[in-house]
């Protein structure tokens, strides 16, 4: 119990730690405050006491310390601020924006974890031949491309080329919601950016995969497997799979960080309506309520993730159960 | 035995295929890079310069024609391979020159300014990393130094992270542990040793960054973060984005030019870091199956296993090795028979030649193996692999990590027992598993166990259950005993014994241990360089062996009954050098998070003991005894809890007064091949006592190395002394060792075990040069072994310890004669 806790405890910290950085960084940054708030040229129509009035909404006239506390107070009650581009409360766009994200990161997560461990298990097995150079060859370049402009290049190919495949949004507007076209508007459109997410991931998780299992390969209890006259297949699924998932369980895991990354630019490309849209959006119109509140909620997942895999993780390896 | 012999070297030979694809590569980023550097010499235009129409398709004059303000795309390609490079590189280099800092910071230190490393470095690793580089970017505003910046800021931390688990491999070694022990400061050590140790792996890393970093300022740029004076191919790409290049034709030469230079620039960094990741390079050389031709002698019809004329090849990307050279030996029912041989004899190779589980590198290239009138080198794979475990069983080397660790010892069990046609239900498998068990002196109850939750004693039990549970008809045993503590070693071979008996086992035991086998065994093989240099009867080796390899092995092996080998030197004085008065040490552990230590394990308590002047004390104890733990308190490496150390008569009350014993005692490690850096020249190995005491005159330097290596008996020429360590023998290591213990002229030495990674025929050799040391030193000598014998032969008293505790001293010829305790009477009786 005790080490849940400190488990738990561990994660908040690290949560904390984040939240402050995100606090710290705007004012970090070179420029008043109010250059953040106002655009320059209602800026340089307004007097100092207006000015100073607009601060005081916002409390950044408040001490440090004071701003920092209503900081946290805000984010736990939902308070991200307003965005400035869509004068909107920031915690309504994103949630309004959220499904579509994680609609499009939990398709990729899937796809790329069975496509990257299948071939990983693949090319260890063939290791040296044909297959495994051909497949480990392949997704090395894929994994040296820019995600969005393998993206771009599927659009090229699916949408201008061919024009199989709609290239941009995430349903077609005029369907009524709800509607098994409006779902099958949402499929088709679902298609490319998963598919240009899930090989770029996909990359990753394989060359883990091929890794953690042929290091577990070489290990001493493999050897003695083989002499004690197990099948190569039991070998290769009972003894070393099961080791090489340990490694991989967490490096999955840790990469759902580079995802949420990948995700979002490569919303970007495709318009697609999630968290990633709005980036851009945040970027051109320099929104950092926006951009914090995206920040904040991706480091929110990933350390939630890293949190469910350091929970879950005495059940992959029985070396970390605790004595009863 | 891991032994560490330094093979890393960041770029592989030309004429290999990992060499060619790196070299391919660094082709690559050379052009590349040239190109970025006369961009504008080639170019021909500027690439903010509006020079054509906007949207011209391509032309001559401009190849890649242009975009939507009329720039020329070529000249913006060009001009962008330097952004993308000047930021890559600039990125990987601060990125690997602060994580290297802090690694070997952390690495070496360890404790809390380890674990207050390490906790930032986690948080950075879960930040989400293009998210936080955005608003780092929006906040600091859009410009090179920005994109520079923010990508190191999020790029240093996993690169910490390799680093320091590379940093406490390389601190654990043996040389770093030696140079602790005579004297040299924390900074000595990270320049020395660690330093250049761990270049080799910064090269990988920096590319490794760079490659990374290049991908991420592409990406910000595409999201409008770049530079807004600076094209890089990152921008290329917005802007075609923006204007929706993809739906035009214009795609062709706008979009896709721009991501295949990223992708070559980033492939070719991924191609040069590719030697490095050797799970990444499929360079093992696989040979195919040959069918061996059959040898001229027939083997012999009457016995389980008969082999003729086997030759055992290994290949690499360096040659042919010829391992076994021609090996005939025969093994009947009911035999047992040892085959003994040094480290790379060729023994083990035999093992796995008969089971056919050579690495994919080795090769049969000639022979027979005839085993129940079949050919064991003509069967298929499948053929063999259904006489494994049933007919032929292995029990390994390495017993302590043969077992499975994330299955259970039953599970692992029930899998042998329910080989092939034989599907057991789930009762009988029950029973069986209990059965044999208990057959090897385990418990029902371990059925449940996993491998970590039993000791090496009782893994051992378990594998040698899990291999023998088909009774088979010939078992080798390959080095089952080595590795696990004396006492323990006897109670494994006593149930070898008693298995054979009641099973009718025939074995081929393989082993390096002579004395243990030659009191057991029914027939010996000793082997040598690949061939069998002697076989026969035990009696008929023992007492008239053929080759003088051998006579030197049996030779080299004294018996606790004979007479002292080695002279004696009681010391006549009455004050000793240095006395431990009461010591108790505990050791803390911590729980994962580091933070706070779960348990203490405690090495000594109360243990008092005298080392008086030119005598030789005998330190013995088994594993876990606090051996070292003691040797380290006499160097003054660690301190005692409680308790006093004295130096002639002086009691050390501070720990800083404790460092000083550094200066009178020097300590020669166990391992002579991790105990000495391979990059290093003899001349720096034997000297670094004196470059850390400061002297830096070469001259002077040279004279006292050249006079300690002629004390051990190895050769001082200069062209011997500027060779680096890799070529020498484990024996002749072990002398530069004691050269570099006696170059200060130290009252005492403490030798840790200093022949027992060392073969057989040289043992007798290293304590000779003891000896001859005392001699004509005068020195001090505190010999840490677990062997009684050699103790007893060499030593003049003892004093024997058992976890944590002295449980009996005494003068040598008392103690072996009439041992008071049970421990040092266990001791004796299993030599």
């Amino acid at each position: 119990m005790i080490h849940y806790l400190q488990l738990f405890i561990q994660y908040a910290f690290t949560l904390l730690a984040v939240l402050t950085i995100n606090f710290i960084l705007p004012r970090l940054a070179p420029g008043e405050p109010i250059e953040a708030i106002l655009p320059e040229d209602v800026l340089s129509a307004m007097s100092q006491e207006e000015i100073n009035r607009v601060l005081a909404s916002y409390g950044l006239d408040l001490p440090i310390l004071e701003q920092y506390w209503n900081y946290l107070i805000g984010l736990f009650s939902g308070d991200f601020g307003t965005s400035v581009a869509l004068g909107q409360p920031v915690w309504d766009i994103l949630i309004e924006h959220l499904p579509w994200t994680l609609l499009l990161m939990g398709t990729a997560l899937l796809v790329s974890t069975l496509l990257g461990v299948f071939l990983g298990v693949v090319s260890a097995w063939k290791r040296g031949d044909f297959a495994d150079v051909s497949i480990t060859g392949i997704f090395l370049f894929i994994g040296s491309l820019p995600p969005f402009w393998l993206a771009m290049m599927l659009i090229i190919l699916f949408s201008t080329i061919l024009g199989w495949l709609p290239a941009f949004g995430a349903y077609q507007i005029g369907l009524a919601k709800g509607s098994i076209e409006w779902y099958m508007s949402i499929l088709e459109r679902l298609i490319m950016p998963a598919t240009a997410l899930s090989l770029v991931h996909g990359a990753s998780v394989l060359l883990i995969a091929r890794s953690s299992m042929l290091i577990s390969l070489e290990q001493d209890y493999i050897m003695f497997a083989r002499a004690k006259g197990v099948s190569k297949r039991a070998i290769f699924f009972k003894h070393a799979l099961r080791n090489a998932m340990l490694p991989l369980y967490t490096n999955v895991m840790m990469g759902v960080g580079g995802l949420i990354g990948g995700a979002l630019v490569i919303e970007t490309v495709f318009s697609y309506p999630g968290l990633g849209s709005l980036i851009v959006m945040g970027v051109g119109s320099r929104d950092y309520n926006l951009l914090q509140g995206i920040f904040v909620f991706a480091t929110f997942s990933i350390v939630l993730a890293n949190f469910l895999t350091d929970l879950f993780y005495p059940l992959v390896d029985p070396r970390t159960r605790r004595v009863k | 035995m891991d032994r560490y012999t330094d093979t890393r070297r960041f770029l592989a030979p030309f004429k290999t295929t990992t060499g060619k694809v790196q070299y391919l590569g660094i082709f690559i980023l050379s052009v590349i890079a040239l190109l970025a550097l006369f961009a504008p010499f080639i170019a021909g235009f500027a690439p903010d310069e509006a020079v054509c129409a906007p949207f011209e398709r391509p032309s001559s004059i401009h190849i890649l024609g242009c975009d939507d303000a009329g720039h020329s795309i070529f000249s913006q390609l060009l001009f962008g391979a330097r952004v993308s490079l000047f930021v890559g590189l600039s990125v990987a280099f601060f990125a690997t020159l602060f994580a290297t800092i802090l690694a070997v910071i952390a690495g070496y230190y360890g404790g809390w300014i380890d674990r207050v490393i390490m906790r930032v470095v986690d948080i950075v690793l879960s930040l989400p990393f293009l998210p936080l580089v955005i608003v780092l970017g929006v906040a600091l505003g859009a410009s090179l130094l920005t994109q520079i910046v923010v990508i190191a800021v999020i790029m240093w931390a996993q690169p910490v992270r390799e680093l320091r688990s590379q940093i406490l491999s390389i601190r654990s070694f043996s040389f770093v542990e030696a140079s602790k022990a005579m004297g040299a400061s924390g900074y000595f050590i990270g320049l020395r040793h660690i330093l250049p140790e761990v270049a080799p792996l910064i090269v990988p890393v920096f590319v490794r960054i760079a490659h990374g970093a290049i991908l991420i300022e592409t990406s910000l740029s595409f999201l409008g973060l770049g530079d807004p004076l600076q094209t890089s191919w990152g921008t290329i790409l917005y802007h075609a984005n923006s204007r929706t290049a993809f739906l035009t034709g214009a795609w062709l030469y706008w979009i896709v030019p721009a991501g295949v230079a990223v992708a070559l620039t980033v492939t070719a960094l991924a191609f040069i870091g590719f030697g490095y990741d050797a799970s990444l390079s499929p360079r093992i050389l696989r040979r195919k199956k040959v069918v061996p031709n059959i040898a001229k002698d027939e083997p012999s019809r009457d016995c389980v296993l008969s082999i003729r004329g086997l030759r055992v090849s290994y290949y690499s990307e360096f040659g042919k090795n010829e391992m076994v050279r021609g090996v005939d030996l025969d093994l009947k029912q009911g035999e047992l028979l040892g085959l003994v041989g040094e480290s790379g004899s060729g023994k083990t190779t035999v093992a796995m030649a008969i089971l056919q589980l050579l690495t994919p590198s080795g090769e049969i290239t000639d022979g027979v193996a005839q085993f129940q009138n079949q050919n064991l080198f003509t069967l298929s794979d499948s053929q063999i692999r259904s006489m494994r475990g049933r007919k032929l069983a292995l029990i390994p080397q390495s017993a302590m990590n043969s077992l499975n660790p994330v299955m259970t010892i039953g599970t692992q069990l029930a899998e042998s027992l329910n080989l092939g046609d034989k599907l057991l239900s789930s009762q009988e498998l029950k029973k069986s598993i209990a059965d044999w068990l208990k057959k090897v002196g385990l418990e029902e109850q371990h059925a449940k166990s996993f491998p970590h939750e039993l000791s090496g004693g009782m893994r051992q039990r378990a594998v040698i259950a899990i291999a023998i549970c088909n009774t088979p008809d010939l078992v080798i045993a390959d080095e089952p005993t080595t590795g696990l503590d004396v006492l323990v070693q006897e109670e494994i071979m006593a149930l070898l014994l008693e298995l054979r008996l009641s099973l009718k086992l025939s074995i081929l035991f393989i082993t390096h241990n002579l004395s243990l086998i030659a009191r057991h065994a029914d027939s010996l093989a000793v082997m040598h360089r690949g061939i069998i240099v002697d076989y026969g009867s035990v009696e008929q080796v023992q007492n008239s062996p053929k080759s003088e390899h051998t006579r030197s092995l049996f030779d080299s092996l004294p018996k606790i009954d004979e007479q002292r080998r080695w002279g004696s030197s009681l010391s006549l004085e009455e004050k000793p050098v240095i006395e431990l008065r009461d010591i108790s040490k505990s050791f803390n552990s911590y729980d994962v998070f580091g933070l706070t230590s779960t348990s203490k394990h405690k090495a000594l308590t109360d243990v008092s003991l005298k080392l008086y002047s030119g005598e030789k004390l005998g330190l013995v104890g088994g594993s876990g005894s606090g051996k070292s733990t003691i040797a380290r308190l006499v160097m003054g490496m660690i301190y005692p809890d409680t308790g006093e150390i004295s130096f002639k008569g002086r009691v050390l009350n501070s720990n800083s007064e404790r460092k000083t014993l550094k200066n009178f005692v020097h300590m020669v490690f166990q391992d002579p091949y991790q105990s000495m850096r391979n990059s290093m020249s003899i001349r720096d190995i034997v000297a670094e006592p004196l470059y850390i005491r400061g002297i830096k005159d070469i001259s002077l330097v040279e004279k006292e190395v050249k006079k300690a290596l002629k004390e051990v008996g190895l050769p001082s020429d200069g062209s011997f002394i500027s060779r680096l360590p890799v070529a020498l023998s484990g024996g002749q290591r072990q002398r530069v060792s004691f050269a570099r213990a006696i170059i200060t002229k130290p009252e005492v030495i403490i030798a840790d075990e200093p022949t027992s990674m060392l073969d057989q025929s040289t043992r007798g050799e290293i304590v000779d040069l003891m000896e001859k040391l005392r001699v004509n030193l005068g020195t001090t000598f505190l010999f840490i072994t677990h062997d009684i014998v050699l103790a007893r032969h060499f030593c003049d008293r003892l004093v024997v310890l058992k976890d944590g505790l002295v449980v009996e001293e005494g003068l040598v010829e008392s103690v072996i004669e009439s041992p008071k305790h049970e421990y040092t009477k266990a001791l004796i009786s299993a030599v």
